[in-house]
C-alpha cells in the first residue's frame, strides 16, 4: 500500500479546506482525473482534483448539475474507479484494492446515506441499521446502538419495514445506518434531496451533531445553500476542478458564491 | 411497430430467454403431433393400401371387449366360424371371390433364437392366393406351396438377414417347425403390416400349425356390378357371423394398429400441454414485468395524450414480434427434432416409427395458433391490467408489485383445494372414479392459493434462512414474499415439473410393485423358464417334461394361458397342476382348496373368500366352461399378463385345444450340483423359452415398465428443462427490478459472493417450495387416482420414496442451477451502476 504524498501538496494548494494537519483528513483525492468515453465525445468529470476532507468535520460539496461534484464524492467513497490520481480513505490507497477490499472497506470504514434507494425493503429497520455491520459478521455495540437510536429518534420504529415508515424515518434509518459502524467516513449524497423541509432540517441536525458530539467526519453533496450551511466547510466545483473552498458557510455567504459561478 | 422491435432489440436476454421457452413448447408441441400423424398416417395408409381389393369380410361374433387394462388383451374375442364357412361364402350369389384367412401366433426362429423383439406382435397368416384379397405382395422369390415353405416380411428379412433358400423355424401353438423361406413379401408398399412380424404359410400347413379348426375371418371380392349392400345382406342370412363392409373394416383395422400409439400420442400431448403451460408462465411473468418496468413511462404517455389502446397495442405487437419469431424458429425445430422423439420414443421399445415424415397443415396450424396466441394472451392480461392504472397513479407509484395478497383470491382458491381434497376421499371411500374428477380442481386451487403459499413460506423460513445464512438468508427470503405473485407463477412451472415426475413415479413404482410383489411373494421354484414375449405363451409343451426328466430335478410345474370372456370381459385364464404348482408358487388360498380344480372346479383371484361356492362362466372362443367357484388365492403368478382365474390344465385344453406354456418352475433336489447348467442347456437348445434364476425372475418381472420410465424421464428431462428456462428468466428479471437494492447493498458492503448467495438462496427457496408442494400434490392426487381406478392390476399404493428425495433434491439443485446465471451476472455489474440504473 503506497504511503500518502506528502502533506505539504495538499496544504499549498488548498490549505483553507484542510483544518491543521494533511494527516487529519479522513479522505482524500489526489490529482483525481475522472474521463467518461474516448477520443472526440470524452468528458472529463474530474479534472486533476487534489482534496482532502478533514476528520471530525462536516464537509459539504456544492456546484451546478454536471459539475462533477457526485463523480467526486463516489471516486473518493471508492464506488466509482479513478481514471487517474489516487484516493485515499484515511491512509488506504483505493486503487491499490480488488474488488473483495473494496467492498470490506465500504463496509468496514465508510458510511452511505443516499437520496433514494437507502433501505433493504425486505429487512426492519433495525436489520437495515446492522446491515454493514452483520455483512462483516460483527455485531453492532449496543451502546453505540441505543445512543444512535435515541438521537435519531427512532426507538420504537426498530421493527417496522421500509414500507412502513415515512420519508423522513426512513431516511434517518439511513443516517443511523451509516452512523452506527462507526466508520472513518460518512458520505452523504443528497441525503434531503427527496424530503420536506422539516424532515431535511431534522437530518441535517442530526448529522450536524455527530460530528459535534462523536467527531464524525462527514463528506455531503448537495445543491441546497440552507443544507451546506450547517457544514464545517464548503467546496464548490465547476466544470470538475475545485473552484473555491469557503469555511464556516452562511446560507448568505454560500449563495454569493453560487451567484459568482453562475455567470 | 418500429418502437415495439427497438424495444425487443433493446432488451435481447430477456427476449432471447423468452423466446426460447416459447420455441422449445412449440417444438415440441409440433414433433408431438408430426410424430404421431406419421405413425398413425404411415399405418392408416398401409393398412387402407392393403385391403382396397377386399369389398367384405365376415367374422365370428364379438364375445368380448378388451379389458382395457394394462395387462388386458387388446383385441375383441370373437366366436370360431364354422369350417366351411369359405366354401358356402363363395356360393353366394354376387360373390365373385372368397378367400380363408387364417391368423395365429407365429414367431421366426433361426439357429435356434426367435428374432425380434419389442413391441410388434408375431403373426403366423396364411397366403391368399387371389391377389386382389391379399392384403401381401410378393417382392422376391414364390408362394408357399407345400407344407413346410414359409414366406416373410421384408422388415422380418431384412432384421435376421434372410433369402430365399435360407432353412429356418417357425414356432407356432403346436410347437416347433422346420420351414424353407421360398419368398419375401410387402404389406402393400410397406417392409411389414403395422406392429406385426408376419410369417406367411400355405393353405396346407396353417390348420394344422396356427392350431386352429376354422378360418380367422373370410375375405369377400363382390363382383362387379352387383348391388354390395344386397350381396353383404345375403351374406348376412348365410350363418351366425358377422359381415363387415370392406371400408368399415379398413377404418377398424386402422384403429386397432394405431391404438397403441393412441396411448402414446394421448402421453407425448400431455407432456406438450405442460411444456407450452409452463411457456405461458414465462411469457407472462416476462411480460408482467416489462410493463411493470414501463409503467411510468407508459403514464407519461398517457398523461400527454396516448390512449389506453396505443399503448396495450404497442406491447401485442412486441408480444406478436416475439411470440411469431420464437413459433417459427419453434416449427423448424419441431420438424427437425421429429427424429430426437422418435429416439425418446424408441426408449419405451416402441418399434413402429420408420417412414416418412407426415408433416400436416393442422399440426402446423395448430403449434402456430398455440405458440403465438399463448405469446399474446400472456402479454395481453398483464399490459391491460397496466393500462386501465389511471396516469397519475402510475407516475408516482413505484414499479414494484403490490406485496398484499388479495385474501378473496386465496379464499377462492382454499375452496377449490377443499373441493379437491373432498373429492379425492370420497372417491378413495367409495371407490368410485366419477369423485377423482374433483381432484383436478386442485390445479386452480394452487394458480389461486400460489402467492398466499409463498408469502406463508417466506416468512416460515424466514427465521431458518437467517439462521442458515445470516441476513442474506432474511433478505432472500424477503425477496420472495416481496413479489408473491410473481414468485408463485414462477413457482407453478417448478411445480407442474415435480407434480408429473412424482406422478409417473407413484404409478410405475406401483405397478412395478403390483406385478412383482406376486412374484416376490410367491415363487418357490428355483429356476423359472419364461416365454419369448410377454403376451403370449411360446414355450414348447414336451420342455416340462424334458426337464422333469433330467437328474436332480425335484419339480416342474408348467402354467399355460389362454384368452376367455368372464362377464363380456376378456380375461387371461391360466391353466394349472393344482398339486404340483403349490410346492413351487405359492398362490396364497384364503378360501377353498386348490386340489379341487382337478374335478372341473376354477380358483378366483381376489381378497374375498365369500365368492367361495359361487358359479363362473368363461367363454372361450369355440367353448364356454361353466365351473364352480372351489377356491380362491390372494396372488396371481405375476407379470403383465398374469391370470386373474385358474383352473386345471386338463381343463383348459378341453377347452380350447392345446396350448404352448406361457411358464416354467422349476425346483431342483437338495444338494444339487451342476441341475441349473444342464436345465440352461435344455433351455437353450429350445426356441421361445428362456431360462432364469429365481433372482432374476424376481428381477426382471415388471422390467416392461422399466423401459416405459426411461421414456417418461426424458420428457421428463425436457419439461424440466423449460421449466428451469422460467427460473432463470423470472430470476434475471427481479434482479434487475431490484438493481437499486442490490447496489445499495454493494455499497454498503456485501461482496459479489454474497449477492450472489442471495440469489441463489432466494431461488433454492422457492424450487423447494414449489417440489413439496408439487410432490405433495401429485402424491395426493396419484394416491386416489390409483386406489380408485387401478383395480387387480395395481391391488395397492407402492410410494417411490426415494425417487421423490431424489426429485426434490435435483429440483432445488436444478434451480440453483438455473439461478447461477443471473446470479453471476448481477455480480460482475459495477456497484454504480446497480445503484444509478433505475434513477
Amino acid at each position: 500500500m503506497s504511503s500518502r504524498p506528502d502533506s505539504t501538496v495538499v496544504d499549498r494548494q488548498y490549505g483553507s479546506a484542510l483544518s491543521g494537519n494533511a494527516d487529519d483528513a479522513a479522505a482524500m483525492l489526489v490529482g483525481a482525473v475522472k474521463r467518461y468515453g474516448f477520443g472526440q465525445s470524452a468528458v472529463v468529470a474530474l479534472d486533476d482534483v487534489t482534496i482532502g476532507f478533514p476528520a471530525g468535520k462536516f464537509t459539504a460539496v456544492m456546484g451546478p448539475s454536471g459539475s462533477g461534484k457526485s463523480t467526486m464524492m463516489h471516486c473518493a467513497a471508492g464506488l466509482d474507479q479513478l481514471t487517474s490520481g489516487r484516493a485515499f480513505v484515511g491512509n488506504t490507497d483505493l486503487s491499490a484494492l480488488d474488488d473483495r477490499e473494496l467492498t470490506r472497506l465500504r463496509r468496514e470504514r465508510i458510511g452511505f446515506v443516499f437520496q433514494a434507494f437507502n433501505l433493504v425493503a425486505t429487512l426492519t429497520a433495525e436489520e437495515n441499521i446492522c446491515l454493514p455491520l452483520t455483512l462483516s459478521g460483527r455485531r453492532p455495540n449496543a451502546a453505540v446502538l441505543d445512543e444512535v437510536v435515541s438521537l435519531l429518534r427512532l426507538g420504537d420504529r426498530m421493527h417496522h419495514r421500509p414500507t412502513e415508515l415515512s420519508g423522513g424515518q426512513q431516511q434517518r434509518v439511513a443516517v443511523a445506518r451509516a452512523l452506527v459502524a462507526q466508520p472513518q467516513v460518512v458520505f452523504a449524497d443528497e441525503p434531503t434531496g427527496n424530503l420536506d423541509t422539516r424532515s431535511g432540517q431534522e437530518i441535517l441536525g442530526f448529522l450536524r451533531s455527530a460530528v459535534d458530539r462523536h467527531h464524525q467526519s462527514i463528506v455531503m453533496v448537495t445543491h441546497d445553500p440552507n443544507a451546506a450551511a450547517w457544514a464545517d466547510h464548503v467546496v464548490f466545483v465547476v466544470d470538475g476542478r475545485v473552484h473555491d473552498v469557503i469555511d464556516h458557510p452562511s446560507a448568505d455567504s454560500v449563495i454569493d458564491v453560487m451567484k459568482g459561478l453562475g455567470r | 411497430m418500429r418502437s415495439a422491435a427497438r424495444s425487443v432489440l433493446a432488451s435481447r436476454g430477456r427476449f432471447v430467454l423468452t423466446g426460447a421457452a416459447i420455441t422449445l413448447s412449440v417444438a415440441f408441441l409440433v414433433a408431438t403431433l408430426v410424430l404421431s400423424d406419421s405413425m398413425r398416417g404411415r399405418a392408416a395408409g398401409d393398412i387402407a393400401e392393403a385391403l382396397a381389393g377386399t369389398d367384405a369380410v365376415v367374422q365370428g361374433v364379438v364375445l368380448g371387449e378388451p379389458g382395457g387394462g394394462p395387462g388386458d388383451p387388446e383385441r375383441s374375442v370373437r366366436r370360431s366360424l364354422d369350417s366351411d364357412i369359405t366354401e358356402r361364402v363363395a356360393t353366394v350369389d354376387g360373390v365373385d371371390g372368397a378367400a380363408s384367412q387364417w391368423v395365429g401366433f407365429a414367431k421366426l426362429v433361426v439357429d435356434g433364437s426367435s428374432v425380434g423383439t419389442g413391441t410388434a406382435s408375431d403373426v403366423g397368416r396364411n397366403w391368399v392366393a387371389d391377389p386382389a384379397l391379399n392384403p401381401f405382395r410378393l417382392a422376391r422369390g414364390r408362394p408357399p406351396a407345400e407344407v413346410g415353405e414359409i414366406v416373410i416380411d421384408r422388415s422380418l428379412a431384412g432384421d435376421a438377414g434372410l433369402a430365399p433358400g435360407d432353412v429356418v423355424q417357425v414356432l407356432t401353438t403346436t410347437g416347433i417347425h422346420d420351414a424353407t423361406i421360398t419368398g419375401v413379401a410387402t404389406f402393400a408398399s410397406a417392409d411389414a403390416a403395422p406392429l406385426q412380424r408376419t410369417v406367411l404359410l400355405p393353405d396346407g400347413a396353417v390348420s394344422a400349425w396356427l392350431d386352429t379348426a376354422a378360418p380367422t375371418e373370410v375375405l369377400v371380392d363382390v363382383a362387379e356390378g352387383a348391388d354390395r349392400a344386397e350381396v353383404l345382406d345375403r351374406l348376412s342370412e348365410l350363418t351366425e357371423a358377422e359381415v363387415i363392409d370392406g371400408p368399415d373394416h379398413i377404418r377398424t383395422m386402422q384403429d386397432v394398429a394405431t391404438s397403441p400409439l393412441q396411448f402414446l400420442t394421448v402421453f407425448l400431448l400431455a407432456f406438450a400441454v405442460v411444456a407450452v403451460l409452463i411457456g405461458v408462465t414465462i411469457i407472462f411473468n416476462t411480460f408482467a414485468l416489462t410493463v411493470a418496468r414501463r409503467r411510468r413511462e407508459s403514464a407519461l404517455l398517457r398523461a400527454i395524450g396516448a390512449e389506453r389502446r396505443q399503448l396495450l397495442g404497442g406491447v401485442v405487437i412486441e408480444a406478436a414480434l416475439v411470440g411469431t419469431i420464437a413459433t417459427l424458429v419453434g416449427l423448424v425445430c419441431g420438424v427437425a427434432g421429429v427424429g430426437a422423439l422418435r429416439w425418446l420414443v424408441g426408449l419405451a421399445g416402441i418399434t413402429l416409427l420408420t417412414g416418412p415424415t407426415i408433416v400436416s397443415t393442422t399440426s402446423i396450424a395448430v403449434a402456430a395458433t398455440v405458440g403465438i396466441g399463448a405469446t399474446i394472451l400472456s402479454a395481453w392480461i398483464p399490459a391491460r391490467r397496466a393500462a386501465a392504472t389511471p396516469p397519475i397513479e402510475a407516475l408516482r407509484e413505484s414499479a414494484a408489485e403490490a406485496r398484499v395478497v388479495s385474501p378473496a383470491r386465496t379464499a377462492s382458491g382454499l375452496v377449490l383445494a377443499a373441493v379437491a381434497i373432498a373429492g379425492g376421499a370420497v372417491a378413495v371411500l367409495r371407490s368410485s372414479a366419477a369423485w377423482v374428477v374433483l381432484v383436478v380442481a386442485i390445479v386452480p386451487a394452487l394458480v389461486l392459493c400460489g402467492p398466499a403459499i409463498v408469502t406463508a413460506a417466506a416468512r416460515g423460513s424466514a427465521r431458518v434462512a437467517r439462521r442458515v445464512a445470516g441476513v442474506g438468508g432474511s433478505i432472500a427470503a424477503g425477496n420472495l414474499a416481496a413479489s408473491p405473485r410473481r414468485s408463485a407463477s414462477t413457482a407453478l412451472a417448478l411445480m407442474l415439473g415435480t407434480a408429473m415426475v412424482t406422478m409417473f413415479g407413484i404409478f410405475a413404482t406401483s405397478l412395478t410393485s403390483a406385478v412383482g410383489t406376486d412374484v416376490r411373494d410367491g415363487l418357490q421354484a428355483d429356476l423359472v423358464v419364461t416365454s419369448a414375449t410377454a403376451d403370449f405363451p411360446t414355450i414348447d409343451p414336451t420342455l416340462a417334461g424334458r426337464i422333469a426328466a433330467l437328474p436332480e430335478v425335484d419339480a416342474v410345474a408348467a402354467l399355460s394361458i389362454a384368452e376367455g370372456i368372464v362377464a363380456g370381459k376378456a380375461e387371461a385364464i391360466g391353466g394349472i397342476d393344482p398339486t404340483a404348482l403349490p410346492t413351487l408358487f405359492d398362490l396364497d388360498p384364503i378360501a377353498g382348496d386348490l386340489a379341487d380344480l382337478s374335478e372341473g372346479g376354477v380358483a378366483v383371484v381376489g381378497d374375498d373368500p365369500t365368492l367361495l361356492g359361487g358359479t363362473l362362466a368363461i367363454e372361450f372362443e369355440g367353448s364356454t366352461l361353466e365351473a364352480p367357484i372351489v377356491a380362491v388365492v390372494a396372488r396371481s403368478t405375476g407379470g403383465f399378463e398374469a391370470p386373474l382365474y385358474f383352473v386345471d390344465r386338463a381343463t383348459l385344453d378341453a377347452s380350447v385345444g392345446r396350448l404352448l406354456d406361457a411358464l416354467l418352475f422349476v425346483n431342483l433336489a437338495d444338494g444339487a450340483v451342476a441341475a441349473d447348467e444342464d436345465v440352461r442347456a435344455l433351455v437353450r437348445a429350445t426356441p421361445g423359452s428362456f431360462f432364469e434364476t429365481r433372482t432374476e425372475h424376481v428381477a426382471n418381472s415388471g422390467s416392461e415398465i422399466a423401459a416405459f420410465r426411461n421414456f417418461i424421464d426424458g420428457m421428463l428431462l425436457l419439461a424440466g428443462f423449460i421449466a428451469l428456462l422460467g427460473v432463470a428468466n423470472t430470476t434475471a428479471l427481479a434482479i434487475n427490478e431490484r438493481s437499486g437494492e442490490l447496489g445499495l447493498l454493494r455499497a454498503v458492503g456485501a461482496t459479489r459472493r454474497e449477492l450472489r448467495r442471495i440469489v441463489r438462496l432466494e431461488v433454492a427457496l422457492l424450487s423447494f417450495v414449489a417440489a413439496s408442494i408439487g410432490i405433495a400434490v401429485a402424491f395426493g392426487f396419484g394416491w386416489a387416482l390409483i386406489d380408485v381406478t387401478g383395480g387387480a392390476e395395481i391391488p395397492s399404493v407402492v410410494v417411490p420414496w426415494s425417487r421423490l428425495a431424489v426429485t426434490l433434491v435435483v429440483a432445488v439443485a436444478a434451480g440453483v442451477v438455473a439461478a447461477a446465471w443471473p446470479a453471476f451476472r448481477v455480480s460482475r455489474v459495477p456497484v454504480l451502476e446497480l445503484a444509478g440504473r433505475d434513477r
